[in-house]
């Protein structure tokens, strides 16, 4: 396979292909085969607790095994997504020094399975991932924030991750732009699902209405949208239903990315939807990649096909009509 | 979508002292049983007695109240867990309707309960 040396390079989260490797149509070693046979990376990114049975302990005998299939397959270790799992117990959440523990676990398995980089979440806290970062330089692991929605580059819980690096200023330290963070509309599938199980198309154009306000944040646009609902009649679950849009995709301005650009360190190229032009309806490439190509981004893309949580869409096609579209968007401009 | 895949194709059996129920984790990724909980499990439009239900998984019989503590018991997303039901015996050659409801609280998603029910028709051979 032929990897460009800088740039955005392409590459495939296994998370796309939950509803497949759920469903136990495909072993793991035959997705990443996959992966590779239809030139769907270079880049493979893998969340630990979805692929790995007994993560984050990862015997010798299998980070061996793992790391033959890697090279056989030519691909390139992108991304390990881990986990802030701090209300393991829902009761009471992990103490400081425990997550700093349940992390630092995590690391090593990243390192001992040849990951250059882990995929971290704000529920971990700056403290927490501050304590981590000697364990991190010692392995020579990088730890990429992910951004995703409702979150953006100015929202306060980022804001702490920001002032954090700032003091600490460890070059492991990085950010992951989620592109559902950025979106322009939501997923037309995700709609289809919910007109299919009964809810009004009127319910929906008002959640809709409501998702595309320029006012306040997402959670208070979806306050109001409740509101609204509850004042013209809708019934509860259908109102409750449709709120997780207002979680699920926002709409940073594609540009606002450019602020933590020399700390992006990986990208989720998260997707759903083509029309029949080949372009991702919610998630306007066309906007959002030249931000990085231009901003000198230099790392991975991962294809990140979340609409599984909906639909039983075959996730190889949607990745395969990313990669298509993300080529074609990046041709002029990688030259 | 996890909405059809707690209760597995086929999933009903007929066992030696009644009858169990082959169900899937409803989540992309595994999860420690702490943060599982089994809702009401459905025959035929009769709710079995919890008490009656034993959880199987990882060579372990659990009542379903024991999942809580059990912090450092995982269910790995491919595994299947068994819910045996000791007394309730269904008829072979027969469709029966089977639900059951299956919650899990993300543990890095704070106050969110997401509940999955799957209701199948299977006819044991």
């Amino acid at each position: 396979m032929n990897i460009p040396k800088d740039g955005l390079k392409l590459g495939t989260t296994l998370y796309s292909l939950t509803t497949e490797f759920h469903a136990r149509e495909y072993t793991f070693e035959q997705l990443v085969r996959k992966v590779a046979a239809e030139n769907l990376g270079p880049g493979l990114e893998i969340v630990g607790f979805q692929s790995f049975r007994g993560f984050p302990n990862v015997s010798d005998e299998f980070a061996d095994q793992f790391k033959a299939l890697i090279d056989e397959t030519g691909l390139t270790l992108s991304c390990l997504g881990i986990n802030a799992d701090v209300w393991i117990n829902p009761e009471v959440p992990m103490s400081e020094e425990e997550s700093v523990a349940y992390h630092k676990r995590q690391l090593d398995a990243a390192a001992k399975l040849g990951f250059p980089l882990v995929r971290y979440q704000f529920p971990a806290g700056a403290n927490v991932i501050e304590k981590c970062v000697p364990h991190a330089e010692k392995l020579g692991v990088k730890m990429g924030l992910e951004i995703h929605a409702p979150h953006h580059t100015q929202h306060p819980d980022i804001l702490a991750y920001r002032e954090m690096y700032e003091r600490v200023r460890s070059p492991l330290l990085g950010f992951i732009p989620d592109f559902g963070a950025s979106a322009r509309a939501v997923p037309p599938s995700y709609f289809d699902t919910q007109r299919a199980n009964g809810v009004p198309d009127g319910l929906i154009a008002l959640a809709e209405e409501y998702w595309h306000l320029d006012v306040g944040t997402p959670f208070e646009r979806r306050d109001q949208y409740v509101q609204a609902a509850r004042a013209k009649g809708y019934e509860e679950r259908h109102i409750i239903g449709l709120e997780i849009i207002f979680g699920l995709f926002s709409r940073a301005d594609p540009r606002s990315w450019s602020e933590i650009m020399p700390q992006v360190i990986h990208i989720h190229g998260k997707f759903f939807d083509f029309d029949e032009s080949g372009d991702e309806i919610a998630v306007d490439l066309a906007k959002v990649l030249p931000v990085f190509v231009e901003g000198g981004y230099n790392g991975f893309m991962s294809s990140e096909y979340e609409g599984y949580m909906w639909t039983d869409a075959d996730g190889f096609d949607k990745i395969r009509r990313h990669h298509q579209l993300a080529r074609r968007v990046l041709a002029p401009l990688q030259g | 979508m996890m909405e059809h895949r707690v209760v597995s194709d086929g999933g009903l059996q007929v066992t030696p002292n009644g009858c169990a129920i082959d169900i899937r984790l409803p989540w992309y990724r595994s999860l420690p049983l702490s943060v599982v909980e089994v809702g009401d499990v459905e025959i035929d439009g009769t709710l079995i007695d919890r008490s009656r239900i034993r959880f199987e998984l990882n060579g372990e019989s659990l009542r379903l109240d024991e999942l809580l503590p059990r912090t450092d018991d995982w269910w790995y997303v491919l595994d299947s867990a068994m819910l045996r039901i000791d007394g309730y015996v269904v008829a072979r050659n027969e469709p029966h309707v089977v639900s059951v409801t299956v919650s899990i609280r993300p543990p890095y998603i704070h106050g969110w309960t997401r509940i999955t029910k799957t209701t199948k028709t299977i006819t044991v051979q």
